[in-house]
């Protein structure tokens, strides 16, 4: 299922949608996180008839620390049935999943700065468990689109982009720095996203260098030459010594010096008197 | 006259959805399916309408209206109210309300509060209501941005899903470069008609071909949608409904 992809601990989720499902935005990332068992209470969405104001965008960030203050303090007070729960004196954080309004929506009413700072705040709050935006190239029609779209890739951590009706690719930024990004076949219904990870080389993990031996023995299958070498070609190259290895074959510096008969060598240094 | 294109676009009904959408390409004209919606809502008995004259003035629409069988000037005033922007310039000039943007109110804030007073004062007095728009890329040339016209239908699409039997049918001309603002439109709505030029060219039997998608049922993952394609003429006085492959050269 999608949602085990998508629901996972990394923060902010990014899903680019090139099929034109926008519609169906939030209905759509309510079900994931229902499939994963998160509680109608700890879903939280921003109205989008609030978005005009700033307000509403502070409201709903307070509303998640309160909340979850309130809730600390009930837990305290041993109310049991209230969220969170407290087990053996530790009460556990009730955090939150921020659904945002989709992207080309956030942008009728507010500048791109206040979006990606309020999605930075999102994400640096202790309260908030995961945030989702959802953007549709189709839809956005802000003069600078691509890098508002380039920019949100930039701050999410896990990256769904629905390609066509039967492939999408997951990009996955793991906290320890590792990036994978897999792509998936999927079967979609309108109650079930089922998704099979596709084998290749697109499966594989963060992209590797490839080692220079690999390229050597890479040959296009079309290729009329012969590249590869046998053992006894390998030995024969080896063993060849070429023309300018054998001139510049290194050869002991000396001087050779045949005195005169005339020749006077005296034994006293002539620099002596410099005192160096 | 105009039967055969609404039932094939499903707007020959009494109830229609909350918010329809009707597109149009660069090089066609969907004006005809305002004036054929518009007399469809006129003969339904205490059924309100409001027009909304953004690319033609009233007098435009009448004239369609008296080609395709009815006289709006009947109805003007009791089921039908016009709110004239084109007239309205005309007669009244930079004085306007719509150039002037009295109390600080954009043209297309204005707009909505005018239209919400005329659906406060008539609502209440219809078993239905319909708002038709004609054409919302008009109020790219009066000034309004992309960004206030999609906050327009946004407004205008809150509007009806705050009151059962309200509709609100607009019309764009994307001209190939509102695309993005087209599809911000169509997805308030549950039916979109797209107005397109035939691909293969001019056809003196055709004028173009209307593309239908209705949102049948939206599914936690997916839409289920009906589509449908019909090929139009619009003739003097009424407009003529082809399937695909129907015309052609006859031996």
């Amino acid at each position: 299922m999608l949602s085990n992809l998508l629901v996972t601990k990394q923060k902010v989720v990014l899903i680019i949608d090139e099929l034109n499902r926008e519609r169906i935005a939030l209905k759509f990332i309510d079900s994931l996180l229902h499939e994963q068992g998160q509680e109608a209470g700890t879903i939280k969405t921003l109205p989008i008839g609030n978005l005009r104001h700033v307000s509403s965008y502070e409201a709903l960030l307070n509303e998640c620390g309160n909340n979850n203050n309130n809730n600390n303090q009930t837990g305290d007070a041993a109310d049991f049935k209230a969220v969170p729960v407290t087990v053996a004196g530790v009460t556990t954080k009730a955090e939150y999943n921020v659904i945002l309004p989709t992207l080309a929506d956030l942008l009728c009413y507010q500048t791109p700065a206040y979006i990606f700072s309020f999605i930075n705040r999102l994400r640096q709050s202790e309260h908030v468990r995961r945030v989702f935006l959802w953007a549709s190239p189709q839809h956005l029609q802000h003069h600078h689109a691509q890098y508002i779209l380039a920019g949100c890739e930039y701050l999410a951590e896990l990256i769904l982009r629905l390609e066509t009706e039967t492939l999408l690719s997951l990009i996955s930024r793991k906290p320890g720095g590792g990036v994978s990004n897999k792509r998936y076949s999927c079967q979609v219904t309108k109650t079930e996203f089922q998704v099979t990870p596709l084998d290749g080389p697109a499966t594989t993990g963060s992209p590797k260098q490839p080692s220079p031996e690999s390229e050597q023995t890479a040959e296009p299958a079309s290729s009329t030459f012969k590249i590869e070498l046998d053992e006894d070609e390998v030995v024969a190259r080896n063993a060849l010594t070429l023309p300018y290895e054998r001139t510049s074959e290194p050869a002991e510096g000396s001087i050779i010096y045949t005195p005169d008969a005339d020749d006077d060598f005296d034994d006293e240094d002539p620099d002596e008197d410099l005192c160096i | 006259m105009a039967t055969s294109v609404l039932l094939a676009c499903g707007l020959n009904e009494q109830k229609l959805p909350g918010f329809v959408h009707i597109s149009e390409e660069s090089n066609v004209d969907g004006s005809f399916l305002i004036s054929c919606i518009l007399g469809q809502r006129l003969r339904i008995s205490n059924a309100g309408t409001l027009l909304v004259c953004l690319q033609h003035h009233y007098q435009h629409y009448f004239n369609a209206g008296m080609r395709l069988g009815y006289n709006t000037n009947i109805f003007q005033g009791k089921t039908l109210n016009v709110i004239d922007v084109l007239s309205d310039m005309a007669s009244e000039g930079l004085a306007c309300k719509w150039l002037r943007t009295p109390d600080g109110l954009s043209l297309t804030e204005q707009l909505v509060e005018d239209i919400r007073a005329q659906v406060e004062s008539n609502y209440a007095n219809r078993n239905s209501y319909t708002i038709l728009i004609d054409n919302l890329s008009i109020l790219f040339n009066l000034g309004a941005s992309k960004l206030q016209v999609q906050q327009f239908c946004q407004d205008l699409a809150s509007l009806a899903k705050e009151r059962d039997n309200l509709t609100v049918i607009t019309k764009l001309s994307n001209s190939d470069i509102y695309q993005p603002t087209d599809n911000n439109v169509a997805k308030l709505g549950q039916l979109r008609i797209q107005v397109v030029r035939l691909k293969s060219g001019v056809f003196r039997e055709v004028d173009g071909k209307l593309l239908i998608e209705r949102v049948l049922d939206e599914g936690s993952y997916a839409c289920e949608e009906a589509r449908k394609e019909v090929l139009y003429k619009v003739n003097d006085r009424n407009v003529k409904v082809f399937t695909p492959g129907e015309v052609g050269v006859k031996v």
